[in-house]
C-alpha cells in the first residue's frame, strides 16, 4: 500500500527541481526541459489526487491529458523560437537574450 | 508489498534522473535524463492504475517532446571551445534558495494536512472507457479548443522557424 503522500512529496521534489533548473540554468532548452519536468510534476499531482480521492468523476485525470497536450503545443512554439533565436543571435543563452527586441 | 517495493524503486530512480536532468554539465545528457524522468513518471502512472495515461505519457513524452528538444539541441550546438562555458548564471544561489523553498513548503503542506477519505486504499483503476465518456461528454468543449491549439500551435511554429528568404 503505497499512501497518497508518497506521490505528493515525490512530485513536489520533481516540481522543486523544475524551479531551480529554470531560473539556475542558462541554456534556453534546459530551461525549457526543467518546465517539462515542473509540467510533469503536477499531471503527476493531478493523477495521484484523482485516483485516491475522486475515482468517479476523474476530473484530476481529465486535466492531465490536457496538461499532456498543451506541454506538446508548449514544446513545438518555444523550441521554434529557440531556433530563430540561434539564427538572429547565434546564442541560446537566455540572459544573452535579455532586451526583448532583435 | 510488490508495488511498495516497485515504487520506491521508481521513486529513487526517477528523483536521481530528474536531478540529472538540471544538474548535469551537458545538455545532450540533460536530454537523455530526461527521457529516463519521463519513463519514470509513466511507469508511476501504471502503478496508479491509470494505463491510458501511462501509454500517452510514453508516446507524447518519451517519444515526440524528447525527440524534438534532441533536434533542437542538435540545431543549435554552439562551438566546441564552449566548454569552459558556466552552465549556471550568476542568480544561481537564489535558484537553490527558492526550489528549497518550494520544496519545504509543498511538502510540509502534503504531509501534515489529513486527506479525506480511504486514502490509504489502493488506488482504483481508472479505465480508458470511463476516461473517454467524461472526455467527450462532460469535457467536449475543451476537447475541441485543444485541438484548435494544437493547429494554433503547428502553424505558429514553422511561421518562426522558417527561412525568410526576402522579405
Amino acid at each position: 500500500m503505497v499512501p497518497l503522500e508518497n506521490y505528493l512529496v515525490l512530485s513536489a521534489i520533481l516540481f522543486s527541481l523544475g524551479v531551480y533548473g529554470v531560473l539556475a540554468r542558462r541554456n534556453a532548452v534546459l530551461v525549457l526541459m526543467s518546465v517539462e519536468l515542473m509540467l510533469n510534476a503536477v499531471s503527476m499531482n493531478f493523477i495521484a489526487f484523482s485516483a485516491y480521492l475522486d475515482p468517479s468523476r476523474i476530473t484530476g485525470v481529465i486535466f492531465a491529458v490536457f496538461i499532456i497536450t498543451v506541454a506538446a503545443a508548449e514544446v513545438g512554439l518555444a523550441l521554434a523560437i529557440v531556433i530563430r533565436l540561434f539564427r538572429n543571435r547565434a546564442t541560446v543563452n537566455v540572459d544573452e537574450a535579455a532586451i526583448l527586441k532583435w | 508489498m510488490a508495488t511498495e517495493v516497485l515504487w520506491w524503486i521508481f521513486a529513487v530512480a526517477i528523483v536521481g534522473v530528474s536531478a540529472g536532468v538540471v544538474f548535469s554539465r551537458s545538455v545532450i545528457h540533460s536530454a537523455i535524463f530526461l527521457i529516463l524522468s519521463m519513463v519514470g513518471v509513466g511507469a508511476m502512472y501504471l502503478l496508479l492504475m491509470v494505463e491510458f495515461l501511462a501509454i500517452v505519457q510514453l508516446l507524447i513524452y518519451g517519444g515526440a517532446v524528447t525527440v524534438l528538444i534532441l533536434l533542437a539541441l542538435m540545431l543549435t550546438r554552439m562551438g566546441a571551445g564552449g566548454a569552459a562555458q558556466k552552465v549556471d548564471g550568476p542568480q544561481m544561489p537564489f535558484a537553490l534558495l527558492a526550489g528549497g523553498g518550494i520544496l519545504a513548503i509543498l511538502v510540509g503542506v502534503a504531509v501534515s494536512t489529513s486527506w479525506p477519505g480511504d486514502v490509504d486504499d489502493q488506488p482504483t483503476g481508472i479505465s480508458i472507457e470511463l476516461i473517454s465518456e467524461k472526455l467527450f461528454q462532460d469535457f467536449g468543449a475543451p476537447f475541441v479548443i485543444a485541438s484548435a491549439l494544437l493547429l494554433v500551435a503547428l502553424v505558429g511554429a514553422i511561421i518562426l522557424a522558417r527561412q525568410e528568404d526576402a522579405d
